[in-house]
């Protein structure tokens, strides 16, 4: 019998958002995220105290998920960024730090929840809708028949990840090599629908990342004892490969939920290996080459297979089965018996490698739409940042692929953005309120919650006590040293904007970020040549971005309007 | 091991509890709530403004809280909406018995009980009272809602006969009601979303079986998408599984599909039975039998053109392989719900894979407009385009939120709304009794005669009572001309004098019909009609003085009390007409299905409206009380909606207008769009009724240590 033990009652608090607790815990955690953000942002060493695994990261979903929360807030917080993390893999610390900036801002209004919900949303909507229209002057085409662009954009998100420990020339290279790995999982003849293949990230630590690469087909790692033994297959026609998904070991199956008695001297190990040698033999007069299982190959099998110059190569694992399917066109055998010929795959080739101190098994694929990138780094926390940053990268690519546009990075969109709404809800307050009940000083209000807190995010990419301006043409961002004289001569102290698309020496006139200004139109409509001739720019995702800032909004939308915390105490 | 605790004064506790649980639940209540924050022991986070999550997650401990919380439950589960209204409600009911009882010198109900202790006369009284409301719910409330409010009802449909659904009017019911239910900034998108899915989902005839049919699978209609904003939620056609194919063929044209509960391989022994293997070449023969078989059996499935199998257990690898040889995809581990909805809209039978095998076709197959595998945000599903044989068209609702408890919650709300809408599609039965119960002699008496006389005699009547209970009136006018002088004070703030003009005439009624004879006629019936306006003046104008309540509040108590003094005058009128057909019998008429009403707390001013009217007749002084109550509970959740609203959109302002428009026989006018299901608004009252009776007719508490036994466990012990 189950033990039954009362439910303890729960803890109910009221207005939880205005007490001074949630207040601090909310303003620790913007500390942590926007000392994070940008190619300058500091580390964070996470560690339990008690040895093991420490992680050094400057990236959301390594932060995020290795802080413990517990308060239920903040814990929103958290989780709907790592949810939208999970799905973009890129903007984490932007959506942190937006929807952090949005809550302290709002809240020092102190207008009715109900209005600053409605207000946000529209201002949410027109954000989206310039971002998406075509007079948008903050993101450009992105050109897939050049790599130019295609580069900036990976590099900038290699760039915004300094626990990378990359020096500029490993950037360059790794950006390639992600570039590449990229362009392998694109079929060469797609028609209509295409199916992008994957790119597997094979481990290989204490190297230089110099050493890293990418190949096309599946590496499998092997002992090098094991890989000795393998014979050389000599052979110029494809290599026909059988793919299995079920136990090879001789284990009885699943025998029912009756009874089965053996009579004495009857050997059932016996009968199966018969079965198995069976199977060997057809594959054999089927001239298959290569026979992979994802489970156990019983030895006498194995040997046999050796004998009759088939390579045996057993414990693939469940992860490589999917990508193995794919490469080799094969059906994944779950059949001890009769195998249809239709079953088998091939392969190119296969060779034998050696990276650093590891062994591999290569499979080199007909037409390949699969790839293994091989990743070095010196050590283990850098690795798994590493590996991270080139899963964001692949991703953005692949996200870029569907929407083929991309936003000046660098803070330049978020300036450009938050001056395009000043001037919006300033001169047009009118279309944005429409019929609502709000009046057009709590649009000001708000508005300027809004854009302060947008501004206040590309405010967290300087870390160094420098300053960041403005220009009063284009909206962008602009940042000076610390030590620099001040009211020089602009021109001469500031070199680009953040994105990189604009020098100092045009006729600009700038203005300090957190200084009161009069509303501008940042001008609309980017020239195409303009972003031709710039050659180093920095760039960001469209699709995360847009996400970022809709989840961003949504989130602080949906912690103002708490009016109760119901703390399950069980 | 008993210890037992006396819970004296049951609804004072009651009451404490139910204040409690109120002040958590008003906070979220109607359009302008707010959202609540749930975290679960797992440390996963709900976001809710349902009023029964909220309840749940409390985990309470008062035995009466949890009786409280269960009645809210069980209503939920038929209703879908209203938990928060029932508390509400509730919590005013007891407010109103509370405050009748502490001072309610009732001669009539106490005197003869007076001598035993004052606890067991407490719960005498409750019982009479418990036993009144069960009268009233029983035979009285349903003949208020048949004869007075029914003609205030508005019908969803387009066309009663055929019952079409025009979108205007969904729209507007949807709209309200997840404006309770679901965070400000997506209501609208929300319940759009909703009457798209309720448009694709029916076919031209709507029909209460395919309300059902959502209801009962609600939860594999719809798929969560964590990471993606809300607005990003859509409808899908088709069903969609969460899981993923286990074989994956692509399939065009032709598609059949079968439904298998079992595992297709033949294994050596079923349970209950024996196989005896002797030899070596025995095991190998079998296993070869057994291969065999499932190869032909999947080669026949694909000769009848099936290319999709779908399976509540999981498949053997060797079905799985020779599936992918014959190009028929699979899906493994349905759950049994899923199985039963697809069998429900397909009316598909699971296939049995034959014993003795035959080259028969399969008849329970069906046709499939597709399958394919659908990624959601690089989690991949089973997509099937089945094609219904029922009236449901199947669609799926795709749901998007930034963490998962706000998805969990707009889940929950669109399956409240669909129960909401499965009640407002049903005929509601309403029996009552067309007379009051019991009057005596004289007052049928009293009747007659005035049915002879002119309309003035009855005002005369009133007129005259005051005169030999000289001290009791001089207090009620006293305490009338105070009332009065409040409202002059602040209809300058809150309420326009034409307004207040029309009604304060009323209030100062008589002396000048006195008529002697008259008042000999009737001695026996005066003390009836003061013993109903005595405690009715008192209680409002201690209520004023005790409480201290706002400005809004105290006018609008004393409003009340001209009101009802006003109606009083026109009374005798409608007491004819009652007593013309006069005698007992039950009646038993319904509701149509799809009665509405506009929302904004016109279904409690209406009835709060009638029910006074009615009290005014009733001569019983427990039914008086109960209605009196109840009418004056129910005016507590507009109270609630309209409680940020000032100006002329505040609580006394629309109830004046609402009163006068009845007063006057027009039609009302509703300052907010939308509206609301009379039938779920009618058994939320019952519910509650229920629920009260249910408190005030326990005594005592009493606590055990041990698990109570379930009854019917002894009786079969007995037997054995």
């Amino acid at each position: 019998m189950s033990r039954l033990e009362a439910k303890k009652p729960s803890l109910c608090k009221s207005e939880a958002l205005t007490s001074e607790r949630v207040r601090t815990t909310l303003s620790v955690l913007k500390r942590i995220v926007t000392s994070c953000y940008g190619p300058s942002g500091r580390l964070k060493q996470l560690h339990n105290g008690f040895g093991g695994y420490v992680c050094t990261t400057s990236q959301s979903s390594a932060l995020l998920s290795h802080l413990l929360v517990t308060h239920p807030i903040l814990k929103i917080l958290t989780t709907s960024v790592q949810n939208h993390v999970s799905g973009f893999r890129d903007c984490g610390l932007f959506t942190a730090i937006l929807c952090c900036n949005l809550i302290e801002n709002v809240q020092r209004l102190g207008l009715a929840p109900t209005t600053v919900i409605r207000l946000n949303k529209h201002l949410l909507s027109l954000c989206i809708s310039y971002l998406k229209s075509e007079t948008c002057g903050c993101r450009i085409p992105v050109d897939f028949s050049s790599t130019q662009i295609l580069l900036c954009l990976v590099r900038s998100i290699l760039t915004s990840k300094p626990a990378c420990m990359l020096t500029r020339k490993e950037t360059e290279h790794v950006s390639a090599l992600i570039l590449r790995a990229f362009l392998l999982t694109i079929p060469e003849n797609a028609e209509g629908h295409i199916i992008l293949g994957k790119s597997l990230i094979v481990p290989l630590k204490d190297q230089r990342v110099i050493d890293s690469t990418v190949l096309p087909g599946i590496l499998i790692e092997m002992s090098e004892v094991q890989l000795m033994r393998l014979l050389p297959i000599k052979k110029s026609t494809a290599l026909k490969v059988a793919l299995f998904c079920t136990t090879l070991s001789g284990d009885i199956s699943d025998t029912g939920e009756g009874t089965v008695v053996v009579s004495y001297g009857v050997s059932l190990e016996n009968a199966v290996l018969d079965q198995l040698l069976n199977l060997g033999r057809q594959l054999v007069s089927d001239h298959v080459d290569l026979v992979l299982c994802q489970k156990v190959i019983h030895p006498s099998l194995k040997q046999f297979l050796n004998m009759h110059r088939v390579i045996a190569i057993d414990r693939i694992g469940v992860t490589l089965m999917e990508p193995l399917t794919k490469m080799t066109g094969t059906q994944p055998i779950g059949s001890l018996g009769s195998i249809s010929p239709n079953s088998y795959g091939s392969v190119k080739d296969v060779c034998t490698a050696k990276f650093g101190s590891k062994h591999f098994f290569h499979l080199i694929p007909n037409e390949a739409t699969i790839c293994s990138l091989l990743l070095c780094n010196r050590n283990d926390t850098a690795w798994d940042e590493l590996k991270l940053t080139c899963q964001t990268a692949l991703h953005v690519l692949q996200l870029t692929l569907k929407e083929s546009w991309a936003l000046l990075g660098g803070g330049c969109t978020e300036t450009h953005l938050a001056a395009y709404i000043r001037h919006k809800t300033h001169n047009d307050p009118k279309s944005i309120l429409k019929d609502d009940e709000c009046t057009q000083t709590e649009l000001q209000l708000i508005a300027e919650a809004f854009c302060s807190a947008l501004e206040s995010v590309v405010g967290s990419l300087e870390h160094d006590g420098g300053e960041i301006l403005t220009d009063m043409k284009y909206g962008h961002f602009w940042s000076v040293q610390a030590d620099s004289p001040c009211v020089a001569n602009w021109p001469d102290l500031l070199s680009h904007c953040g994105c990189g698309l604009y020098n100092s020496q045009e006729e600009l006139s700038w203005c300090f970020l957190r200084s009161t200004r009069h509303p501008f139109v940042p001008q609309t409509c980017l020239p195409l040549e303009a972003v031709g001739s710039a050659s180093n720019l920095t760039l960001d995702c469209l699709t995360a971005k847009l996400s970022g800032l809709q989840v961003a909004v949504e989130t602080a939308n949906l912690i103002l309007d708490l009016s109760y915390v119901i703390e399950d105490k069980n | 091991m008993l210890s037992s605790m006396a819970a004296t004064g049951s609804v004072k506790a009651a009451l404490q509890v139910a204040e409690v649980l109120e002040a958590i639940v008003s906070c979220c209540m109607g359009p302008e709530g707010r959202q609540v924050l749930c975290t679960k022991p797992t440390g996963e986070v709900l976001l809710s403004r349902n009023g029964g999550r909220l309840l749940e997650a409390l985990h309470l401990q008062h035995p009466i809280a949890r009786m409280i919380v269960d009645c809210v439950s069980s209503h939920l589960k038929k209703t879908g909406d209203g938990a928060k209204t029932f508390i509400i409600f509730l919590c005013h009911l007891l407010r109103g018995l509370h405050a009748v009882t502490d001072r309610e010198k009732d001669p009539l109900m106490c005197e003869n009980i007076q001598t035993h202790g004052r606890y067991w006369k407490n719960c005498c009284q409750w019982k009479f009272i418990s036993q009144a409301l069960v009268t009233f719910q029983t035979q009285i409330l349903d003949g208020i809602m048949d004869q007075y409010l029914s003609r205030h009802f508005l019908s969803i449909f387009s066309s009663a006969k055929e019952r079409t659904l025009c979108r205007s009017s969904l729209e507007l019911l949807l709209e309200a009601y997840f404006c309770g239910r679901v965070g400000r900034n997506n209501h609208k998108f929300i319940s759009q979303l909703m009457c798209d899915y309720f448009f694709k989902c029916m076919t031209c005839k709507t029909e209460i079986d395919v309300f059902e049919l959502v209801d009962d699978y609600f939860v594999e209609l719809n798929v969560g998408v964590t990471g993606l904003p809300v607005s990003d939620s859509r409808i899908i056609a088709g069903l969609v599984l969460q899981k993923d194919f286990s074989v994956y063929c692509p399939a065009d044209g032709d598609i059949r599909m079968v439904i298998v509960t079992e595992t297709i391989q033949p294994l050596f022994s079923t349970s209950g039975s024996e196989f005896i293997l002797n030899s070596e070449a025995q095991f190998q023969t079998s296993q070869f039998w057994i291969m065999e078989k499932t190869k032909a059996i999947m080669k026949h499935l694909r000769s009848q053109n099936v290319k999709l199998l779908l399976s509540s257990v999981k498949q053997p690898d060797l079905v799985i392989y020779y599936a992918g040889v014959n190009g028929i995809s699979v899906v493994e581990c349905l759950s049994s719900s899923e199985v039963s909805l697809i069998q429900r809209i397909i009316g598909l039978s699971p296939f049995v894979p034959p014993q003795a095998f035959s080259q028969c076709e399969i008849s329970n197959t069906a046709l499939v407009k597709f399958c394919k595998p659908l990624i959601l945000r690089s989690k991949r599903y089973v997509h099937l385009g089945l094609i219904g044989t029922c009236t449901f068209i199947p669609h799926c609702v795709v749901l998007c939120g930034p963490v998962q408890g706000l998805i969990e919650q707009h889940e929950d709300a669109l399956h409240g709304a669909f129960k909401m809408l499965r009640q407002l599609f049903k005929d509601l039965d309403l029996n009552y009794m067309t007379q009051t119960s019991d009057q005596n002699g004289t007052s049928s008496l009293f009747i007659y005669k005035n049915s002879g006389e002119s309309y003035q005699a009855p005002d005369t009547g009133k007129g005259s009572i005051q005169r030999p209970y000289q001290d009791t009136v001089v207090e009620n006018k006293d305490e009338l001309e105070k009332t009065q002088t409040y409202l002059k004070v602040h209809s300058n703030l809150v309420i326009s004098d034409v307004e207040l003009e029309t009604y304060i005439p009323y209030s100062t009624p008589t002396d000048t019909f006195q008529t002697d004879e008259t008042l000999k006629c009737l001695s026996l019936e005066r003390n009836r009609l003061t013993d109903d306006y005595e405690p009715l003046l008192k209680n409002n104008s201690t209520a004023y003085s005790t409480r201290g309540n706002n400005r809004i509040d105290i006018s609008y108590e004393n409003l009340q009390v001209t009101n009802i003094t006003g109606k009083g005058s026109m009374l005798p009128v409608s007491y004819k007409l009652q007593n013309m057909g006069a005698s007992q019998s039950y009646l038993s008429s319904s509701m149509p299905a799809g009665c509405v009403l506009p929302v904004g707390g016109n279904f409690e001013i209406l009835l709060h409206y009638y029910l006074l009217n009615y009290a005014k007749k009733c001569h019983q002084s427990e039914e008086t009380m109960v209605s009196m109550i109840i009418a004056n509970a129910l005016l507590g959740i507009p109270r609630v909606l309209y409680k940020s609203k000032t100006g002329k959109y505040s609580f006394p302002h629309i109830y004046i207008r609402a009163v006068h428009a009845l007063q006057t026989n027009q039609p009302l006018v509703s300052s907010q769009t939308g509206l609301e299901s009379v039938t779920g608004k009618y058994q939320l009252l019952t519910s509650v009724l229920q629920c009260l009776t249910k408190i005030l007719t326990i005594d005592l508490v009493i606590t055990v240590k041990r698990h109570p036994q379930k009854v019917h466990n002894q009786d079969s012990e007995d037997e054995l």
